[in-house]
């Protein structure tokens, strides 16, 4: 059974802060596409605090995804400090006392997330946000559970996240608004899914794994 | 944009320094959970009324702070949600015996702040109720939001609750009366151009010389339809139309009207605007038994307004009318 160590799970949040404070004005600027524009901003502002005191963390995995999830309530506005906030605290909530998980244990974190980001926002799949990529995702992690190959998984769901950029694309044409909100809104991609989908990438760069981008936005965002 | 800004980051605390400084008989900060509040406040058997948005709405919401108005409010960054433990923390210093009233303009991010924040308080056995103001007509549907948004129909919420909570009314009792406001308030906006958030330094959306967003939100959400700009007297009767026709307000209704400016129009403008407005509701068969014209609930400095109407009774009249107080000076 492949096991995955505490410290790479801390370097993979060390990894997604750097992507939220490097795509600041990138995550903004596609917000304000659809949105109102504070989405890169309100993601910065918390993980330049996570990324400071995450050394200073003490704890097992759990402890220190609360206390992410506490630092999440603290320092991050706008929709985003619940989200992240509420997906931080359930997935610690699954791992309260483990120094590693196994990949149906984190499996199981990314589930408990999903579920609790859901309950909070009362999104579902096919709203056009974040979750359109975490719901595939952690399909992909269940059905590649058994695995020994930690790389594969992670670029498989890399690619998983990368695609539903393109598949939500036009979601909002779809929903009987486009009338309303003119070309403003359609084609553009939800900057969260984009920030799912550059997170999944940063990782399989900096863990040495093998994903090339393929969605316009993803191309920019780690380039 | 030009704009006075020093560090962009520091835009919201340093504005909020400078509203406790001009005020300060009144109004006290809590810099660490970007709030302010009544410098008396909490009173054990009054219930707290607060609030907490985004910043960028001026005088909405932490200068909507007063006697007769909210007791306590906070703020997020601009156009962005205050963080969960500012609400949680602005809660925590206005509770009071009699409980707290959170007022929550309907968006996504506000919504989950307080009732992430609402649940923390009442598990520390604070006695707290929120209530979602809802009047924008402009949203039947909304990806963006949960439904209508709150905009400046929030003002008479605000209003009379304040008042309500200041005759010594109960929890119960004030709750009832944000639910009468918001049944019977509705909102319209309009946007000329687009405003420029101080950390986005760029405008948050494209339109022409020659455009106008009709129904646009508060950030810059587009509206209903994008058309070619036409007179004032011509989008004021679209404005009040899509009010009007929307509860519907009905001959015969004593209303209180209110023209919003959002930030770039001039009140010369807002009073062309208004005269038209109060020509139309007359023209209804509508008694106008209040009228407000300025800036309530803004969006930066965009040049556009919002035309706002509230049906009223008797006891909702009386609480307009009570006296109340906000940074906002009026000479």
């Amino acid at each position: 059974m492949a096991e995955i160590s505490q410290a790479k799970i801390e370097k993979a949040i060390d990894l997604t802060a750097d992507t939220a404070i490097r795509n600041e004005h990138y995550f903004c600027d596609l917000d304000g596409l659809a949105g109102d524009g504070d989405f890169g901003n309100s993601l910065a502002t918390g993980f330049k605090v996570i990324k400071a005191e995450l050394p200073q963390i003490d704890g097992e995995i759990g402890a220190k995804l609360l206390k992410i999830s506490m630092l999440c309530s603290k320092h991050v506005g706008g929709s985003s400090g619940p989200i992240w906030g509420t997906g931080f605290m359930k997935a610690a909530m699954v791992s309260k006392g483990k120094t590693e998980v196994t990949l149906p244990e984190l499996t199981e974190m990314v589930g408990a997330a999903v579920d609790g980001i859901m309950a909070r926002g009362g999104a579902k799949l096919g709203d056009k946000t974040l979750l359109d990529a975490l719901i595939p995702v952690h399909e992909k992690m269940k059905e590649m559970a058994g695995s020994e190959d930690l790389g594969a998984v992670l670029a498989a769901c890399a690619q998983v996240a990368d695609n539903a950029i393109d598949e939500t694309r036009t979601l909002v044409a779809h929903r009987g608004r486009a009338s309303q909100v003119g070309d403003r809104s359609a084609n553009t991609p939800d900057p969260g899914i984009v920030a799912i989908a550059t997170i999944l990438h940063d990782w399989c760069r900096e863990f040495g794994v093998e994903h090339a981008p393929k969605a316009p936005e993803l191309n920019r965002a780690t380039a | 944009m030009k704009k006075f800004v020093n560090d962009p980051a520091n835009f919201v605390p340093e504005f909020m320094k400078g509203v406790v400084l001009a005020n300060p008989d009144l109004l006290e900060a809590v810099p660490e959970f970007q709030m302010i509040k009544r410098k008396d406040r909490p009173v054990a058997d009054k219930v707290s009324i607060v609030q907490g948005s985004g910043s960028g709405h001026e005088p909405a919401h932490v200068m909507a702070v007063g006697p007769g108005m909210l007791d306590g409010a906070c703020q997020g960054p601009v156009f962005a949600a205050p963080p969960v433990d500012a609400c949680y923390e602005t809660i925590k210093a206005l509770a009071s015996d009699a409980g707290v009233l959170v007022l929550v303009n309907n968006y996504q991010g506000d919504r989950m702040a307080w009732d992430m924040a609402c649940e923390m308080a009442e598990a520390e056995g604070i006695k707290v109720k929120q209530f979602i103001i809802n009047d924008d007509v402009a949203v039947k549907d909304s990806l963006y939001t949960v439904g209508r948004r709150g905009v400046a129909g929030n003002f008479f919420v605000i209003k009379a609750c304040g008042a309500a909570a200041e005759a010594g009314k109960s929890l119960d009792e004030v709750y009832a009366v944000a639910e009468k406001v918001n049944n019977n308030v509705r909102t319209m906006g309009v946007a000329l151009t687009s405003c420029t958030p101080p950390a986005k330094g760029t405008p948050i959306f494209e339109i022409g010389e020659d455009e106008m967003e009709v129904g646009v939100g508060i950030h810059g959400e587009p509206g209903r339809q994008r058309a070619k700009i036409t007179s004032a007297d011509q989008i004021t009767e679209t404005l009040f139309e899509a009010v009007q026709t929307d509860l519907p307000f009905q001959s015969g209704d004593r209303v209180a009207l209110m023209i919003n400016g959002l930030g770039g129009t001039p009140p010369a403008e807002l009073y062309v605007l208004y005269a038209k407005a109060h020509e139309l509701a007359e023209g209804k068969g509508l008694t106008v038994a209040r009228n407000y014209v300025g800036e309530y609930c803004t969006s930066l400095e965009m040049a556009g307004a919002s035309l706002t109407m509230l049906k009223l009774d008797s006891e909702l009249e009386e609480m307009l009318a009570a006296p109340a107080e906000i940074a906002t000076r009026v000479f």
